[in-house]
C-alpha cells in the first residue's frame, strides 16, 4: 500500500534526534525515512560507519528499536544470525512476544558494504535470509578521514586518491554493486535516495514485503566528503537521477524496471561535478579530458541500464 | 639531515622512505589513516606504490606477495584492522619473509574507541596469529623513534627474514614533535638466494609456509625457533634511568614511558629512589637488565595502558625474587604525573601489591 507523506509523516519516528551526525548529513535523512516504513517491529543491525558512530555512542543510542552493531566487515553475517534465531525460536513456538511479521534490516556504508563487507553481505545474500540489506553509500570512507572506496567516481580526490603533480585524483571508476547483487538472483533489489522519497519508501515496503532477502543502495551526498554547502544534499540527489549519474530502477525476481524516466535532454555532468570540492581539480587547464571521459562512462552505464529495462 | 616538524604518523612514512620501502599496502582506520595519507601522497611521486586494498586481510596479503619478490614493503593499521591482518602475518612469518607492519594501538576490546591503549601487547608479543612464530616489536615513545625505529625495523627485517612490528599508540601516531629526517639508505641486502622475483636466478626459488610431513614442519618450526632465539640474544634494546640505586624500577614503553621520566625527576628531588626500565623492542623482552636488578633489595612496578599486559613479562623476569605491582589506565585515559608519584609513595610505603 503506498502511503502519501500525510499518513507516512503520522508514523513513528524511530530515529531519535540529537544523534551526531554532521549538519546538512543525507544519511540520518535516509535512516529515517526508511524506519517510517519499516515501523517498530524492526530489528537494526549497523556496521561500522558513520551512521553507526553517530546514531550509538555508548550509552546513548538514538535507535527506538533493537539495534545491533557488527564490525567494519559483517554486518550482513550478524543480521543472519538474527534472523536465524529469530525463525529457530518462531518454528519452535519459543518467541517470547510473537509478532506477525518482523523485518531484519542491516546498514553498510560503500566501504562497509562495496569492499570489506562484500563477502559477508554475498554470503547472507546466497544463504536466502529474509533481511533487507541497505547500503548508504557516499562514495567514500568517510567516518574515517574520506578515503576512497569501491564506490568512489573516476576522478574524485580522497586522502588515499588525492589530486596533486602527479596523479588526478581516483584513477577508477566506481563498481557497479547494485548489478553484482542482481547476480545473486535474489527477490528484490533496487537504487534510489533520499530526495526521492516516494521513489524511497515504496523500494522499501516492496523490500520488506518479499520473502526472501533484498537489497537496497541509496546515494548519501557526503557534505564533508564531497566538499559542498550543507544546504544542497537533497539537490545534489536530485541532479545525480537527472543527468543519468545515478538511475532509478528496481530488479524484481531479475527483471530490470526504471522507476523514474529521466527527460531526453539530461544535464551533463559537469554542473553537478562544479558543485563538489572532491572535483575541483577537474576543472583544472590538462584535465579536460577526464571530465569527458566521466561523461563517457555515465552515458555508457546509463544506456546499459536502459536497456536492461527495456527502454531503449 | 633536515629537521622537520611532524605527527608520529608522518614521521613512519618518512623512516619507511628513507629506508628505501616503495610499495605501501593500506586500509583507512583511525588513528593510523594519516600514514596511508601520507603514504598515497608520497609513494607514487618518489616513484613508489601506493595501494588502498579492499580489506586489512587484502592489504597484508599485497604485502606478502611484494616481500616475496625480495622488495621492501609495510603496511599500517589500528588495533581492529591489526587483529584481521593475523592470518597473513602468520603466513609471512611461516614464509620467512621481511615486512614491516605497524599498529597504532587505540582502545578495545570489539570497536572500542578511537584512543590511545597498550592493550594489544600479548596479541603483538606473543604472535598474534596461529603457530609458532614473533614479531620483532618496537615501542617508539616520540615521533623521532617512529621515524628511527622503522628504519630499524627493516633493517633487521630483511637481516633475519621475518616480519618486524612497530607498536605504537594513538598518542605517538597523532603527536607532532620536531624529527631529524635521517638520510636515505640503499637497501644493504641481496635477495636472490630466497626471492621470486621474476628474474633467472630466482627461478628455482620457492616461497611457501606448507609442510605436510610431520617431520619436515617439525624442522621447519625449530629452524624458525632457532633464528627468534638468535634475535633474542642480539636484539634486545632498552633505556635504563637511574636504577643502579632505585629501591623501585618503574618499567614502561610508549607514551607512558614519557609520563614516567617526567616523574622520576620530582621523586628524586623528594628524596625516593626511583628508576625506570624502558623496553624499546617489545619482544625480544629486555628481561635481562629486570633479571640483574631483581638481584637486589628493589620492587618493580609496571605502568600501562591495560589491565595488566606487560607485567606478566616483568614477572617472569623477576621470577619470584621481588615484588612486582601493576598499575594501569585505559580506554584512553593516561595517567597523571601526580597519580604515579602518589602511586609510588603507595608502593614504597609498603601499601600496595
Amino acid at each position: 500500500m503506498a502511503m502519501n507523506l500525510q499518513t507516512l509523516s503520522k508514523n513513528e519516528d524511530l530515529l531519535a534526534g540529537g544523534h551526531r551526525a554532521c549538519a546538512g548529513c543525507t544519511g540520518s535523512n535516509i535512516l529515517r525515512q526508511i524506519m517510517l516504513t519499516a515501523g517498530p517491529d524492526t530489528v537494526v543491525g549497523g556496521a561500522t560507519g558513520c551512521m553507526e558512530v553517530v546514531t550509538t555512542i555508548f550509552p546513548y543510542t538514538a535507535w527506538k528499536t533493537p539495534f545491533i552493531h557488527s564490525a567494519f566487515e559483517n554486518c550482513a553475517a550478524t543480521i543472519s544470525g538474527v534472523e536465524t534465531a529469530y525463525r529457530a525460536l518462531k518454528a519452535s513456538g519459543e518467541l517470547p512476544v510473537p509478532r506477525e511479521k518482523m523485518n531484519f534490516i542491516a546498514f553498510g556504508g560503500d566501504g562497509g558494504t562495496y569492499d570489506i563487507g562484500l563477502q559477508s553481505l554475498s554470503g547472507a545474500m546466497e544463504r536466502g535470509h529474509n533481511m533487507l540489506y541497505v547500503c548508504y553509500d557516499n562514495e567514500a570512507y568517510m567516518n574515517t578521514g574520506i578515503q576512497r572506496s569501491g564506490a568512489t567516481p573516476f576522478g574524485a580526490h580522497t586522502s588515499t586518491s588525492p589530486a596533486g603533480t602527479v596523479k588526478q585524483g581516483k584513477e577508477q571508476h566506481r563498481k557497479d554493486l547494485t548489478k553484482i547483487m542482481v547476480a545473486h538472483n535474489i527477490p528484490y533489489v533496487a537504487q534510489t535516495t533520499p530526495f526521492h522519497w516516494r521513489d524511497l519508501q515504496m523500494k522499501v515496503q516492496k523490500a520488506l514485503e518479499v520473502d526472501g532477502p533484498a537489497f537496497l543502495n541509496i546515494l548519501m551526498p557526503c557534505t564533508v566528503g564531497w566538499g559542498f554547502d550543507p544546504a544542497i544534499g537533497m539537490e545534489l540527489c536530485k541532479q545525480a537521477v537527472e543527468a543519468n549519474f545515478w538511475p532509478l530502477f528496481e530488479v524484481v525476481d531479475g527483471e530490470y524496471k526504471l522507476t523514474y524516466k529521466p527527460k531526453e535532454d539530461r544535464p551533463l555532468m559537469e554542473p553537478w561535478l562544479k558543485q563538489q570540492v572532491r572535483f575541483k581539480h577537474l576543472f583544472k587547464p590538462g584535465n579536460e579530458g577526464m571530465l569527458v571521459e566521466i561523461q563517457r562512462w555515465v552515458d555508457s552505464e546509463f544506456n546499459k541500464i536502459m536497456k536492461l529495462c527495456g527502454e531503449a | 639531515m633536515s629537521r622537520q616538524f611532524m605527527k608520529g604518523n608522518d614521521a613512519i612514512v618518512v623512516g619507511a622512505l628513507q629506508a628505501g620501502c616503495r610499495a605501501y599496502y593500506g586500509y583507512p582506520i583511525t588513528p593510523a589513516s594519516e600514514i596511508a595519507h601520507a603514504a598515497a601522497m608520497h609513494f607514487p611521486a618518489l616513484g613508489g606504490t601506493f595501494i588502498q586494498a579492499e580489506s586489512e586481510i587484502a592489504a597484508i596479503n599485497m604485502v606478502y606477495g611484494t616481500a616475496g619478490m625480495g622488495i621492501r614493503t609495510m603496511t599500517a593499521s589500528s588495533s581492529p584492522g591489526f587483529s584481521l591482518k593475523q592470518e597473513g602475518m602468520s603466513y609471512i612469518a611461516g614464509a620467512e619473509l621481511p615486512c614491516v607492519v605497524v599498529n597504532v594501538v587505540r582502545g578495545g576490546p570489539g570497536l572500542g574507541n578511537i584512543a590511545p591503549e597498550q592493550a594489544d601487547y600479548f596479541q603483538v608479543t606473543k604472535g598474534g596469529g596461529h603457530g609458532n612464530y614473533r614479531l620483532i616489536t618496537f615501542a617508539p615513545n616520540c615521533a623521532q623513534e617512529m621515524c628511527d625505529l622503522t628504519v630499524l625495523a627493516f633493517d633487521l627485517a630483511d637481516k633475519y627474514r621475518t616480519p618486524a612490528c612497530l607498536m605504537a599508540d594513538g598518542f605517538t601516531g597523532q603527536m607532532m614533535e620536531p624529527v631529524e629526517v635521517p638520510l636515505a639508505k640503499e637497501v644493504p641486502y641481496d635477495h636472490t638466494s630466497w626471492a621470486v622475483a621474476g628474474t633467472p636466478e630466482t627461478s628455482k626459488n620457492l616461497i611457501s609456509s606448507i609442510y605436510l610431513e610431520s617431520n619436515d614442519l617439525e624442522r621447519h618450526n625449530l629452524k624458525l625457533d632457532a633464528k627468534y632465539k638468535e634475535i633474542t640474544a642480539n636484539e634486545v634494546r632498552y633505556e635504563e634511568y637511574l636504577c643502579d640505586d632505585a629501591e623501585l624500577i618503574i618499567v614502561a614503553f610508549g607514551i607512558v614511558s614519557r609520563i614516567v621520566y617526567s616523574t622520576i625527576d620530582e621523586a628524586r628531588a623528594a628524596g625516593k629512589k626511583i628508576g625506570l626500565i624502558r623496553p624499546i623492542t617489545l619482544w625480544p623482552y629486555p628481561s635481562g637488565i629486570i633479571s640483574q636488578h631483581a638481584e637486589r633489595d628493589v620492587q618493580f612496578l609496571s605502568v600501562e595502558l591495560s589491565t595488566g599486559q606487560m607485567v606478566e613479562d616483568v614477572r617472569l623476569a623477576v621470577n619470584g625474587r621481588a615484588p612486582v605491582h601493576f598499575y594501569g589506565r585505559c580506554g584512553g585515559n593516561v595517567p597523571s604525573g601526580d597519580e604515579l608519584l602518589a602511586e609510588y609513595d603507595r608502593i614504597l610505603e609498603g601499601g600496595r601489591s
